[in-house]
């Protein structure tokens, strides 16, 4: 997946507003099977540029390619988590798990048993009859995560997946995130203002500037598969970490 | 307070109301023709029983009631539930239509009878067209909201899962929408029987509102609130099937 010279501008709210520039000019690449992880101050535009690979928007500059091609419109070849659950609340958590394979009229018998393992590997085995209100926060991600794995997608996206959770359901979805890639190899771009998160789960980390967001940073994690939470206590980590503070601070306080 | 005591005290109501009722009949206080006693209803609700009102069963003018009602409000909700999913969904469908919807809200329905019966006469045709008008409002009142209220994540998820828009609509957006419909069906149902007794107090031929004006022209005190109670039971009926159904279709919400 690549990104060239990608801008948004989007026009003024209220007439006699300036227009709004989102993005500017951001090259930003990521390898199959690869990891990376976009930081930035809030409002940076990380989510739009989520929004833009998704396809729910359209850049006003440059180009994206996935998997070589031009993007097309929205579609399971880049399947998104959401920050908000965005469960199907009146369909069960399997019925959730093979929405998009069963509208898009894709074999019963080839789905089915492609969920039962996905809801297994995201440990909600059990819960597969269960409505999303019986569900708590970090299981309803956990169902996403499954519902999104499922269309085999070329690219993963997340954004701020673990954002609305408390600290130590964060970490235990952090912990399932590196066991559920390390089974399935997805190439994942994760956009978070959760440093350590970033660290944690990515091969590498873009770090953006204040709005227009533009790329000031990239830095390679060293970090060798399998890796555990237990990273967060080296020194490496803490070095790292308070490299990406200091630049991220940077940008907060000008 | 306890469950127990809860249905104790509002049990303690009705045996309130009806011994006071009760009372200032058997000690003379109110005129029977003004107010009839418990036992004089009971007699005459036997008596309409047997002989019907009108030259007509009693059975048939509840039926009637209840068919022009459910015509009425079946149609209301045939069209205005897919006209009200559209304009939720569709900017421009909301921009030509809302001024029309906006405008007739605040009107009160009943407001519309005499031009009704100016236009349509006194058949069957005037009060239907009236109930299907004024449960329409409701229903595509509520349903557009609901739409307009379901979080843009939800409809993006479908579509970044490979949905088509006609299946967005249909598994999505129905779905996700259905919880404001069933408020705006329940609202409906309460209407179009209010709407169908006011309608038969001033044009009908056989109906409750119809044996309720019929009988109160008559002096028929009794018979006047026999057509009452049976007015509001059926009411309460209609509105426990509403909440029934709002249950079984709702349960997801885990309310």
């Amino acid at each position: 997946m690549e990104l060239r010279g990608v801008g948004k501008v989007f026009p003024p709210l209220h007439r006699g507003q300036a227009p709004v520039s989102a993005l500017e000019d951001v090259d930003l690449a990521v390898a199959e099977r690869e990891i990376v992880a976009v930081i930035g101050p809030s409002g940076c535009g990380k989510t739009t540029l989520l929004n833009l690979v998704a396809g729910f928007e359209r850049p006003t500059a440059g180009t994206i390619r996935v998997g070589g091609r031009p993007l097309g419109p929205p579609g399971p070849d880049r399947s998104v988590i959401f920050q908000s659950p965005a469960l199907f609340g009146w369909l069960t958590v399997e019925d959730n798990v093979v929405f998009g394979p069963r509208h898009r009229g894709e074999a019963r018998g080839d789905f089915l048993p492609r969920a039962r393992e996905l809801i297994r590997a995201v440990g909600l085995e059990g819960w597969e009859g269960h409505s999303p209100y019986q569900l708590s926060g970090g299981m309803r991600q956990r169902v996403q995560l499954a519902r999104a794995l499922i269309n085999r997608p070329r690219v993963l996206l997340m954004d701020e997946p673990f954002g609305a959770l408390d600290a130590m359901t964060r970490a235990r979805m952090q912990e399932l995130v590196l066991r559920v890639v390390g089974v399935y190899h997805p190439t994942l771009l994760l956009v978070t203002h959760d440093v350590e998160e970033a660290i944690l789960l990515s091969h590498r980390v873009y770090v953006m500037t204040k709005r227009p967001g533009r790329i000031k940073l990239t830095l390679t994690v060293p970090f060798a598969a399998p890796r555990s939470v237990d990273l967060v206590g080296s020194a490496e980590f803490a070095a790292l970490k308070y490299s990406l503070l200091k630049s991220l601070l940077e940008e907060e306080m000008p | 307070m306890k469950p127990g005591h809860y249905t104790l005290l509002s049990f303690g109501t009705i045996a309130g109301i009806l011994l006071l009722w009760y009372a200032v009949t058997a000690l003379g206080l109110v005129k029977p023709f003004v107010l009839p006693s418990p036992g004089d209803l009971g007699s005459e609700f036997l008596v309409l029983m047997a002989k019907g009102y009108a030259q007509k069963p009693l059975s048939e003018h509840v039926l009637s009631s209840l068919a022009r009602t459910f015509t009425g409000l079946g149609l209301g909700l045939a069209v205005g539930i897919p006209l009200g999913l559209v304009m939720g969904a569709s900017r421009t469908v909301f921009a030509i239509l809302s001024p029309i919807f906006s405008f007739m809200r605040p009107i009160p329905p009943i407001a519309f009878i005499p031009l009704m019966i100016l236009y349509f006469g006194i058949g069957e045709f005037s009060k239907v067209f009236l109930i299907f008008l004024a449960a329409l409002w409701y229903v595509v009142l509520n349903a557009s909201a609901g739409v307009r209220a379901i979080p843009q994540d939800l409809l993006r998820a479908a579509q970044n899962l490979g949905l088509t828009q006609a299946q967005i609509f249909r598994h999505v957006i129905f779905w996700a929408a259905l919880p404001q419909i069933m408020t705006g069906v329940k609202t409906a149902t309460a209407i179009s029987w209010a709407i169908v007794v006011a309608a038969e107090l001033i044009a009908a031929q056989a109906g409750l509102g119809f044996m309720v004006m019929d009988a109160t022209t008559f002096f028929r005190v009794p018979d006047v609130y026999i057509g009452i109670i049976i007015i509001g039971l059926i009411g309460l009926t209609l509105e426990g099937i509403t909440r029934a159904l709002e249950v079984s279709l709702l349960h997801w919400q885990g309310r």
